[in-house]
């Protein structure tokens, strides 16, 4: 279904498109292995259109639009399997300038000078998010941290939002990533680009303020996260479907479009039906439009159903595209590679379940 | 991007609450399938006076005039409260189609004992030869000077048999080609001499449905709605509206709460495993309530809703019979209990709501038709 968009959204929508036409799947192909996986250019350029700063209160010179317009970009960006982390950069930001007085970084974050990423995963299982095994110690000035962050879309990034516990408490925090006692470790994902395990020991670190005295920190980037990957997930499975549909149209065997047949038109409108349920979850998160009252359990059904049904609809993909659809010359495994990583990142569909039934009290 | 209470529509909300908190029978909530006349038309004429049965009908012709959001409250409310289900073929299909295809006559003649409950309205579209392939409609309306002559039987026919009028489509020109180029919409008394009424038992043990046997039944010519022959376009201009109708999430979360308290029943609530399901379920009860809001922004923008509103019908069928199958599920060995059963969590209805949702799927267009619909329209893909 269509969404009924501003005149200033629908121009957003548009030049988001146009700006990741230019990249597709030949130029994420080349990215592959590569270090830095993206071009820092490339996310210069997105500074320069102000989209690192969003989500940034104009009061900090940000662009001050709300979840929605974050959501039209990201939806572009994942149909154009944009490599650049403009979605990770884009709540880092949020969360940095939240505070009332935002962080020293932020204009060179903004600009893509400085790429700050979020590190909040531990477990491989994708455990409670709020409760940290990573510990923080002393207080403002001297504030060390010690544990593990995995899951960290690392590459080319200078730094990064930790969340770590402080006598039970969860809280945000900055550490360089030359920071003392910090170590990288990366591996190569099949989608191409690294996924890091931060160490921690006694590593020095800077508190993040909340965005208001009764909130957290951690949460709100937390719920931002989720969002951020459902619209791009949303993004992905939306172009794969669109790609799948192209070749239905003049694939022929038996004399005939494939197209034509019936189960192949049912299996493509199965398809169609995750991806509106997608979308309408997506845009319901964004409805309140606020960045920073994003609604857990609403943010949590989204990423559940987006990572789900991403997964099912490139995987659908590339049974309709049958052998062809199997090689790695042609690009529809590139969406099932990039559905895979960001379904995984912070929770995937089971894990979101698990999160669901704690927060609704579902066994309440 | 969607909807969200102002103010006032949240004031509005407490309004209808409070109301229905004062004059539901607590006999008629929560009830797993319509009740039968007797017991749910009173209900339907506290409404009426209260001016609330048709809040989507405009004030000209006795309605409420409502906003969309506002109607989706009172369907919220009515939701919450458990409010049963209404006879609603005259408030939703023929009652909207006369104002907008009906000649004043038609509307001054029905509106009036739609709104207030007097006379019940029964649909007669498909026939035993003519289900999913509507077009192909044998039932036979020939012209006879001031009169049409007809012929022939209607089947699937909702409340027909609790119903004093029908709106149906009829052939009445058995050459045309398209098929449909042939049908038109016809208003039959159904106390005419010639009408045979036989209600029809289905699984789930009611007798909501009927077959309608018609036997050189005369019908006055003034009864025809709209022109001869362009009745296909008339009944299927609402279907949209119709979709969205049947899509409303208060069914589902009903079906939701209920396999919980069977659950909870059952002691299965506990189970990591079935959790995980329950959550699966309330995140797509949570995905079709999103799915409904986005469809009635857009119907308050664009005042229509094109056959991507199959989607919702698709959605909204599946997801009620796999939340019915978690009933069933939680319900263990007391799944094939014919009556009600008494827990500790108050007495659960099981075999009745699941059984009924067969029927989801398949009336209205069938799950397949409706990915028929989506293919071809929406995803154009080829013939």
């Amino acid at each position: 279904m269509e969404l009924h968009l501003t005149s200033e959204q629908t121009l957003l929508r548009d030049s988001a498109a146009k700006f990741t036409a230019a990249a597709g799947p030949k130029v994420a192909r080349g990215f592959r292995q590569q270090d830095p996986s993206f071009a820092p250019a490339r996310l210069r350029q997105v500074a320069e259109l102000g989209w690192l700063g969003i989500l940034v209160p104009d009061s900090a010179n940000g662009l001050g639009l709300g979840l929605t317009e974050f959501a039209l970009v990201l939806q572009q960006a994942g149909r154009g399997l944009v490599c650049e982390p403009v979605g990770l950069a884009a709540i880092s930001a949020a969360a940095l300038g939240s505070a009332p007085t935002s962080h020293p970084l932020l204009p060179r974050v903004m600009s893509g000078e400085v790429l700050i990423v979020p590190a909040l995963q531990e477990s491989r299982a994708g455990d409670d998010p709020l409760a940290p095994r990573t510990q923080a110690m002393g207080s403002d000035g001297t504030i060390r941290l010690t544990g593990q962050k995995t899951f960290v879309c690392a590459d080319g990034a200078d730094g990064f939002l930790v969340s770590a516990s402080s006598n039970g408490v969860p809280a945000l925090y900055y550490v360089t990533r030359g920071a003392a006692g910090c170590t990288v470790s990366s591996t190569q994902t099949v989608e191409g680009r690294n996924l890091a395990t931060l160490s921690f020991a006694d590593t020095p670190a800077e508190l993040i303020q909340p965005h208001g005295a009764a909130r957290n920190a951690v949460e709100e980037l937390y719920n931002l996260a989720l969002f951020a990957l459902s619209a791009e997930l949303l993004g992905v499975m939306e172009k794969a479907h669109e790609v799948t549909l192209d070749y239905l149209r003049i694939r022929k065997q038996f004399g005939k479009l494939i197209g034509s047949f019936q189960a192949l038109q049912h299996q493509a409108v199965n398809l169609y039906v995750r991806i509106e349920a997608t979308r309408s979850l997506v845009f319901q998160v964004a409805a309140n439009n606020d960045p920073y009252r994003i609604d857990p359990l609403l943010a949590v059904a989204a990423k559940a159903k987006a990572s789900e049904n991403a997964m099912a609809v490139t995987e659908a993909c590339i049974q309709l595209h049958g052998a062809i659809g199997f090689t790695d010359e042609h690009d529809i495994g590139l969406y099932l590679k990039r559905a895979m990583l960001l379904s995984s990142l912070f929770g995937n569909a089971a894990a979101q379940r698990r999160r669901y039934v704690k927060l609704a009290n579902v066994a309440g | 991007m969607f909807r969200h209470d102002t103010p006032a529509e949240a004031e509005f909300r407490i309004e209808v609450r409070t109301w229905l908190e004062a004059n539901l029978p607590v006999a008629l909530r929560w009830r797993t399938a319509r009740p039968p006349p007797e017991e749910v038309l009173p209900w339907y004429r506290t409404l009426s006076r209260k001016g609330w049965i048709a809040p989507h009908w405009p004030k000209q012709y006795g309605g409420m005039g409502a906003t969309l959001n506002e109607q989706i409250i009172m369907t919220e409310e009515m939701a919450r409260i458990g409010a049963p289900h209404l006879p609603v073929q005259g408030l939703n299909h023929i009652g909207p189609i006369l104002m907008e295809f009906g000649n004043a006559a038609q509307k001054a003649r029905h509106l009036p004992s739609i709104l207030d409950g007097s006379v019940i309205w029964a649909q007669g579209y498909s026939e035993p030869g003519a289900g999913s392939d509507l077009a192909s409609l044998a039932t036979r309306a020939t012209l006879e000077g001031d009169h049409f002559e007809v012929q022939g039987q209607k089947i699937w026919t909702t409340w027909g048999h609790y119903s004093q009028w029908m709106f149906a489509l009829v052939r009445t020109d058995p050459h045309a080609q398209p098929r449909h180029a042939g049908i038109s919409f016809l208003l039959l008394d159904l106390r005419s001499p010639g009408i045979r009424i036989r209600p029809i038992k289905t699984i789930a043990g009611d007798d909501e449905f009927s077959e309608v046997f018609f036997d050189g039944v005369v019908v006055p010519a003034e009864n025809l709605v709209g022109k001869l022959n362009d009745g296909w376009r008339i009944a299927n201009a609402l279907l949209g509206h119709e979709r969205l109708g049947t899509s409303n999430p208060q069914f589902v979360i009903a079906a939701l709460e209920r396999a919980k308290t069977m659950a909870r029943a059952s002691g299965l609530i506990e189970d990591p495993v079935f959790q995980d399901r329950l959550a699966a379920a309330s995140i797509n009860v949570t995905a079709l309530a999103a799915m409904f809001s986005h469809a009635v922004e857009l119907t308050n923008r664009q005042d229509s809703l094109g056959p991507e509103a199959s989607v919702l019908k698709i959605f909204g069928s599946e997801l009620i019979q796999s939340l019915n199958a978690l009933l069933i599920e939680a319900a263990g060995g007391l799944a094939t209990a014919e009556q009600p059963v008494t827990t500790n969590f108050g007495s659960i209805d099981i075999a009745a709501p699941f059984l009924q949702a067969r029927r989801a799927t398949i009336y209205g267009g069938s799950s397949e038709i409706q990915r028929n619909v989506l293919s071809r329209r929406v995803l154009n893909l080829p013939n």
